[in-house]
């Protein structure tokens, strides 16, 4: 399923907003109208690049000229307009900007710099000077470490690699668990624009790998988490937001159970349900059944009672995705968790996405029967960050990608929170050496995204109408040898290293 | 890093990738066809490169090639010298031991040739791998040059005891003061040692000689110090003993800006600044002048972006590091990655992040053959197909610099070591090949359980009709 078809946010304030917003430009454009007919201020071309539609088309010689923040024309050979803005470079390449939609972003860049030395943060740690209220010691990360001895004893953590914190790695390396409300396991009534950081640096590094849209994943910490949203990471402030409250994500496997550590709380403190958490893949599942089946009873007007009945306002968006008015996705790495989620959203009646998918390879029938769509990836063999604590990511292989598109698998490859060398662009690069044909890469990171995330009108695609958010590389995309050298969103030019 | 799969496997590739000493390997082979990048001179687009007895005899458009030879065509692949690891700590099983000061070490006894890091080595496309501990100690004991391939220590080795591994950055625990103050002790305890062994020697000469001693101490080590022969050093100070006189190299690691000037000043004062290789960290760019000015060559830290954070302003500030010293004219090398990215661990891939960044093609590739040869002292044997070097070549299926390459076949010693038609876990890992699966015993035939077994089933339908069916065969045979 396509998600959020009717994701667009309904309240009435926004409307207002869009109809305040239309008459404005209306004016605007009357006024000055006359005054810009004819100039070409707004203008800006690319000329002679290898233009790479986003949908498998390649244009050689192309010309892309764009006009008030969209695209107005594509083709080969085309004339320059005069007095527009020219850009230009020798053996360069130009795709839609990439949009990854399974980002996590870095919600503060200085989080992750704790300025104190680390022996003096494992004396604070030691002396009490931050404990959870759950009990368990608080990494500098901000997470609520399950291994409390290791940040006792100055050993490495393995949630944010403390006591190795050094000033160099603050940005866009570590994910904050500032995304993941620890509240309760089932919160998709939060959403995660809320804690989202437009001003942080990892919207910068994400611009220079050439992302110009990303949906904002939530965390994977609790079973029903929030809402995501989708954002553009450069451009004007105001354009930044392109959908306030997104899919609601859920997830399978080890990762929701890792707050089930709290169970085991120091002498002195007791577990009840106000602090119990799954810490099986059966209290996880349990905790997603009866979360849906408690919303089915709310909207019939029933009793729900019981342990572990979700809030109101879980309810209430929980309907919603019921309804199929709210998208879902489900986070599952593992052959058996990718299977247990469609055994789950099947006994509801619920399309999802599958996220992650790191042995997709083994599920290609079940999700070919379901129409799944896949947002897979990162593609790794020796997992990165947290994932490797999951032990989910034995299995892991490099041909997954390929895997699922020859099996017709809709897919899109995502980054999460790797950035640079790991980045999106670099994702598609290692997509390509294993096996992927150009065409299929750019599609996964362009036109497949797009539509998955029900904005194909707007983006995803150089052609006619869409925005102009487009990125010029030297070279061939996706090569060793190639990177973004100008980045445009949305018509302004946010990003230009031909000098460098 | 953890492999997932078996450790069968992988032995069962070093044993078909071993070649042993004795084997029958064609004498003569020549690759043909292909596009030669000899790192030293043009590339030719079309040539060959013919290797006779383990040694490059002739490269070339035009070749001739002898009858006898095995003919290898590699037309539409490159050719290219065998990549050089520069430094390395990933064979041994542990990067540094607890003593600082410790030249009498020797990586030989604690290289591990089943190490994943070798295979992953020879897969990549390095033929030879700088061996050498970590940056945690003070002087931290001798390295040795060893081929990705064999099943020991020995049938590894290319080159024994090439360098100690010094560190002018402080050893964990322990600061900067006090590393310098080691070294000092360490050198003026060296050459205490030396005279007490010059006047040990001349007494022992003379009571060879049936005679006494009749002059002072200080006389005594004057008259000793020639008699002192290699064999007489002890473990303890043999090592440094060949270090002051310019007999080993020195590879001397410096963290930060301030510790270059440091180590070029520690290896002026006790004579080793001719042999030393500077292995820099990324901070180390910022002494780009005395660096440059040293002359000496240089091992780049596998981070090569570095970004630093104003503490004022919070702007960040990003500098591709080896662009730095390819500006200044500083030849440098540089190192595969070992966290988990999964580009930054191909040497050819560091190599397309410095064109990318703007540095040129020779001196890219420069950096991961020529370079590390001449920093170890193997240049004369490798980093370039010249006529006369050992024939440690890689056949790639495309450009280095191209990241779709794959490294098709590696020559070792004029060996064929690794073909990647045969390599089992690169076809494991691309899902080409299905892992052998053992078949149960008896065909799997018998899925009942024996006679009397208590059977733990629900009759809830959770599970299916299975469960049911199991339990109602229970039933007959009881019946």
């Amino acid at each position: 399923m396509i998600e959020t078809k009717i994701n667009q946010d309904a309240s009435p304030q926004r409307l207002l907003c869009a109809s305040r917003r239309a008459v404005l430009v209306a004016l605007v454009v009357a006024t000055l109208g006359a005054k810009l007919q004819g100039s070409e201020k707004n203008t800006v071309v690319f000329t002679d690049v290898t233009v790479y539609v986003g949908n498998g088309d390649v244009i050689e010689h192309g010309v892309v000229v764009v006009r008030d923040g969209r695209i107005a024309q594509v083709g080969a050979n085309l004339a320059t307009p005069s007095g527009a803005t020219v850009i230009e470079l020798a053996g360069g390449s130009l795709t839609p900007g990439l949009i990854d939609a399974n980002a996590a972003v870095e919600p503060t860049d200085r989080m992750m710099v704790d300025r104190r030395s680390p022996r003096q943060v494992v004396a604070d740690l030691f002396h009490g000077a931050h404990v959870g209220h759950r009990g368990g010691v608080v990494g500098c990360c901000g997470s609520r470490c399950p291994r409390q001895l290791q940040h006792a004893s100055g050993k490495k953590c393995p949630l944010c690699g403390f006591p190795e914190v050094r000033p160099g790695m603050a940005v866009g390396v570590r994910r904050s668990p500032m995304s993941v409300e620890n509240s309760s396991e089932v919160i998709p009534q939060t959403r995660v624009l809320d804690s989202v950081n437009l001003g942080s640096a990892d919207f910068e590094r994400l611009l220079e790998g050439g992302v110009t849209t990303v949906f904002v994943a939530p965390d994977a910490g609790a079973v029903i988490s929030s809402q995501g949203a989708i954002v553009r990471t450069g451009g004007r402030r105001g354009d930044r937001i392109v959908r306030e409250s997104g899919a609601v994500m859920a997830t399978m496997g080890t990762e929701p159970s890792r707050g089930g550590f709290g169970n085991n709380l120091p002498i002195g403190q007791f577990v009840n349900f106000y602090n119990r958490r799954p810490t099986t893949r059966m209290g996880v599942a349990w905790v997603f059944r009866k979360a849906l089946y408690d919303t089915a009873r709310f909207e019939k007007g029933e009793v729900v009672y019981g342990a572990d009945v979700p809030s109101k306002p879980a309810m209430r968006v929980l309907r919603r995705v019921l309804a199929g008015d709210v998208a879902l996705r489900i986070q599952a790495r593992m052959q058996h968790d990718i299977l247990s989620s469609i055994r789950l959203a099947g006994e509801f009646g619920l399309k999802f996405t599958l996220v992650e998918a790191t042995e997709a390879h083994r599920c290609l029938q079940e999700l070919k029967e379901t129409g799944t769509p896949v947002i897979y990836g990162p593609i790794y063999i020796d997992a990165p960050g947290t994932r490797r604590f999951t032990a989910e990511v034995e299995r892991a292989r490099l041909h997954t990608l390929r895997a699922l598109l020859s099996a017709g698998v809709p897919t899109a490859l995502t980054a999460h929170e790797l950035r640079d060398e790991d980045g999106l662009a670099r994702q598609a690069m290692y997509a390509k050496r294993f096996g992927v044909s150009l065409a299929d890469v750019t599609r996964c990171v362009t036109q497949t995204p797009a539509r998955l995330l029900g904005l194909a009108d707007e983006i995803g695609l150089v052609s006619k109408g869409k925005r102009a958010d487009l990125v010029l590389w030297n070279g061939e995309p996706f090569g060793g040898v190639s990177r973004p050298v100008v980045v445009m969103v949305g018509g302004e030019v946010v990003l230009d290293r031909r000098k460098g | 890093m953890k492999r997932r799969l078996s450790m069968q496997v992988g032995l069962l590739l070093v044993l078909a990738l071993a070649p042993s000493a004795t084997a029958s390997v064609p004498a003569k082979v020549a690759l043909k066809g292909g596009k030669i990048i000899p790192i030293v001179g043009e590339e030719i687009d079309e040539g060959t490169v013919l290797i006779e007895q383990g040694k490059i005899t002739a490269v070339g458009k035009d070749v001739v090639i002898p009858y006898d030879a095995m003919v290898v065509d590699v037309s539409g692949k490159v050719v290219m010298p065998g990549m050089i690891d520069a430094h390395s700590s990933r064979g041994l099983d542990i990067r540094n031991e607890h003593l600082g000061v410790s030249p009498f070490l020797d990586v030989y006894d604690a290289l591990d040739p089943s190490k994943l890091y070798f295979e992953d080595a020879l897969r990549d496309g390095v033929t030879s791998i700088h061996v050498i501990v970590g940056h945690n100690c003070v002087i931290g004991g001798l390295s040795r040059v060893v081929h990705p391939i064999g099943m020991t220590p020995d049938e590894m080795t290319d080159q024994p005891s090439v360098a100690l591994k010094l560190s002018v950055a402080p050893k964990r625990g322990s600061d900067r003061m006090a590393q310098m103050a080691t070294f000092r002790e360490t050198f003026r305890e060296l050459g205490e040692y030396l005279e007490n062994l010059a006047e040990k020697k001349y007494e022992e000469s003379l009571e060879k000689k049936g005679e006494k001693i009749k002059v002072g101490p200080d006389e005594a080590k004057k008259l000793g110090k020639d008699l002192i022969t290699p064999e007489d050093y002890d473990d303890k100070h043999r090592n440094l003993v060949k270090l002051t006189r310019g007999q080993l190299g020195a590879f001397v690691y410096a963290r930060r800006a301030g510790d270059v000037a440091a180590a070029l000043s520690l290896a002026r004062a006790h004579g080793f600044f001719d042999r030393t290789t500077l292995v820099l960290g990324p901070r180390c760019y910022k002494a780009i002048d005395e660096i440059k000015a040293s002359g000496r060559p240089v091992v780049l830290d596998a981070q090569l972006l570095y970004r630093e954070e104003n503490p004022v302003t919070g702007k960040i500030t990003e500098t591709f590091l080896p662009r730095v010293y390819a500006d200044a004219g500083v030849a440098f090398s540089l190192l595969p990655s070992s966290n988990t990215s999964l580009a930054e661990r191909y040497l050819n891939y560091q190599a397309a992040r410095c064109v990318r960044n703007g540095i040129s093609r020779k001196v890219a590739l420069k950096s991961i053959t020529i370079n590390p040869a001449r920093a170890l002292g193997i240049d004369d044997r490798y980093g370039s197909l010249e006529v006369g070097k050992s024939a440690s070549v890689v056949v790639m299926s495309g450009d280095p610099l191209d990241f779709s390459s794959w490294v098709e076949q590696v020559y070792i010693n004029g060996v064929r070591a690794y073909q990647r038609d045969k390599d089992i876990r690169l076809k494991q890992l691309l899902g080409e090949e299905k892992p052998e699966v053992s078949k149960p015993a008896d065909d799997g035939k018998k899925d009942d359980l024996p006679a009397g077994t208590q059977k733990d089933d629900s009759h809830d339908n959770i599970g299916g009709g299975k469960s049911k069916e199991t339990s109602k065969k229970a039933e007959k045979k009881k019946g």
